[in-house]
């Protein structure tokens, strides 16, 4: 086993995998955001379930679908990583994972929760950057949209 | 099996410059042998000229070299006349010429066009887009669960206002061989003309168009061991003068005036614009390469690995195979329990193993199978029973490393 795949599926990712966050359906949602690759055929669905009120998000996400392990771990961290935010904070939040990602931080802003450092393999596999942002790219598309 | 494949092995330089790959995307694009690497450079080296419009030697040596190439092609599919043999890109654009050089101007509001449900997108969206256009049908047969087509539904599909059948060869994500000669008779018999993809069949399988009564017939060089870019369609010769051109422009003209052109007859009023020289040479020298095989041997060669393979994964629990075709070629789908194909494959592409996880271009398919993606081994005359014993250890490495 080569250490670069052991770093790349780490215990975090592995464990968000087998056991997502707040990974349903839930019975009624006002907006669903999709989160599709048609290229490689991940499909996740990003619900809102409530009302956006005072430019915060409604204190519980969820999210359901199919997609590789690191898409699904992205996309579940991301819902556990924003949910309840106020708009702004939930921006900043996707903002730095995605520079996280394609390695544009800053030294200064190098101090990172565990559950993003936990993809920084993919820096090893550029072909598996795509799975890590697919989610967070339409979050920040949809904050953009509601901050406007 | 035969012990020729080391020796095959080493007339494909991708092997000597990764020697521990295990090359499993046969059906995605095959190896290039060096005799084909080399035609391409020899011809930019050697004899690089635009055809056809040069009279000087090098013009018209390449202009004798890209047509003697169409002598290959129609010799290799057991065409009597070269010129039944168009060149394009590949096999999408040969489709895309079929399909509004031809079929377009025919189909009329409730006519039909009928394809099969395990097509690749593309001989199934130029279909569905011209369909969309002329508001006709497309009609499917349906695929069972073995991944065989329900030709029962076949009788009633085709009808007066069916205006083609479009079919592919070969499956190219379960492997299935379809019974093209029974399809081909049972819709002549009611007057519709049928087009083959022989993408995945071409120059591994025999194709003997006489026989077979193809009406079109269309593949790409890059998966018979030729260059990327060239492609080819085959004709019948009485509906050569209803096709028309999907690029118009120079090379295919008889004569020009600002009001009025007079075109060249087929295949040369599609080849409008300078041609892939250098592919369409390459696929000539790539028909030599197989034709310096015993294509017999061959197929019965990449079945054994096909069947070996497919022994070995159904001894594996975690495995879940897709389709059990009764005629298949050397091309395998299956799941990983739990985990996610592209997770198998970037696994096993990590100890350079090379095989394709996603819908393989055949969305309806996947979903008439239930799952969004599958991993996809694909074997050709190169690959060995080692290549197989590494993938099934792999596979064992992968279910440790994800429980
Ligand atoms: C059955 C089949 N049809 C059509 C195609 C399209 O071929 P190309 O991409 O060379 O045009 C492929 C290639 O993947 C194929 O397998």
């Amino acid at each position: 086993m080569s250490a670069d795949l052991k770093k790349l599926y780490s215990s975090v990712i592995k464990a968000h995998n087998e056991t997502p966050y707040h990974f349903e359906k839930p019975t009624t949602t006002l907006t669903i955001i999709k989160a599709y690759n048609p290229i490689c055929g991940d499909r996740f669905d990003l619900y809102i379930t409530s009302p956006i009120t005072d430019y915060r998000l409604p204190l519980t996400l969820h999210f359901h679908g199919f997609g590789c392990a690191i898409s699904k771990a992205s996309t579940s961290v991301l819902i556990k990583s924003i949910e309840g935010k106020s708009l702004n904070d939930a921006m900043e939040i996707v903002d730095h994972f995605l520079r996280f990602i394609n390695k544009e931080l800053r030294d200064k802003e190098l101090i990172l929760p565990d559950e993003f450092l936990a993809f920084s393999g993919v820096h090893d596999f550029p072909e598996r950057l795509e799975c890590a942002t697919l989610a967070w790219k339409e979050m920040k598309k949809y904050l953009e949209s509601k901050n406007e | 099996m035969t012990p020729v494949t080391n020796s095959i092995k080493s007339l494909f330089p991708i092997f000597s410059n990764h020697p521990a790959l295990v090359y499993l995307d046969n059906a995605a694009t095959s190896q290039k042998p060096k005799s084909v690497i080399q035609s391409v450079i020899d011809y930019y080296e050697k004899e690089n000229a635009n055809v056809h419009r040069g009279l000087y030697k090098l013009s018209s040596s390449a202009t004798t070299r890209y047509e003697e190439v169409r002598n290959k092609v129609a010799k290799l599919i057991g065409a009597s006349d070269p010129n039944s043999i168009s060149f394009t890109k590949g096999t999408t654009e040969s489709i895309n010429v079929v399909a509004h050089g031809f079929l377009k101007k025919l189909l009329m509001a409730g006519d039909s066009v009928v394809i099969s449900g395990m097509e690749h997108h593309a001989n199934l969206i130029p279909w569905q887009q011209v369909c969309k256009e002329k508001k006709a049908l497309l009609r499917i047969i349906p695929v069972d669960g073995d991944g065989n087509l329900d030709l029962s539904t076949l009788d009633s599909l085709l009808t007066t206002n069916t205006r083609l059948l479009a079919i592919t060869h070969i499956s190219n994500v379960l492997g299935t061989i379809n019974p093209i000669e029974e399809i081909i008779s049972c819709a002549h018999k009611k007057n519709i003309p049928v087009l083959i993809d022989a993408a995945q069949s071409a120059g591994h399988y025999p194709i003997d168009i006489k026989n077979l009564d193809a009406d079109f017939l269309v593949f790409s060089a890059h998966k018979m061991f030729g260059p990327l870019g060239a492609g080819v369609l085959f004709s019948l010769e009485k509906y050569r003068n209803q096709i028309e051109p999907l690029n118009y422009g120079g090379g295919a003209i008889k004569n020009v005036e600002f009001d009025h052109t007079e075109f060249l007859e087929y295949p040369h009023n599609l080849e409008a614009g300078t041609p892939n020289i250098s592919g369409v040479i390459g696929l000539g020298e790539a028909i030599d390469f197989i034709q310096s095989l015993d294509m017999k041997s061959s197929i019965l060669y990449t079945n054994e690995l096909m069947i070996y393979f497919k022994e070995k994964l159904n001894s594996l629990p975690f495995v879940k195979p897709f389709g059990n075709p009764v005629k298949s070629g050397s091309i395998v789908s299956f799941q990983v329990k739990n985990v996610h194909p592209h997770d198998v494959a970037g696994f096993l592409g990590n100890v350079n193993i090379a095989v394709r996880a996603g819908h393989h271009c055949a969305q309806p398919l996947l979903e008439s199978l239930g799952v969004p993606s599958t991993v996809r081994v694909s074997f050709a005359i190169y690959n060995t029973k080692e290549d197989v014993d590494r993938t099934i250890s792999a596979l064992i490495d992968l279910k440790k490393f994800w429980s």
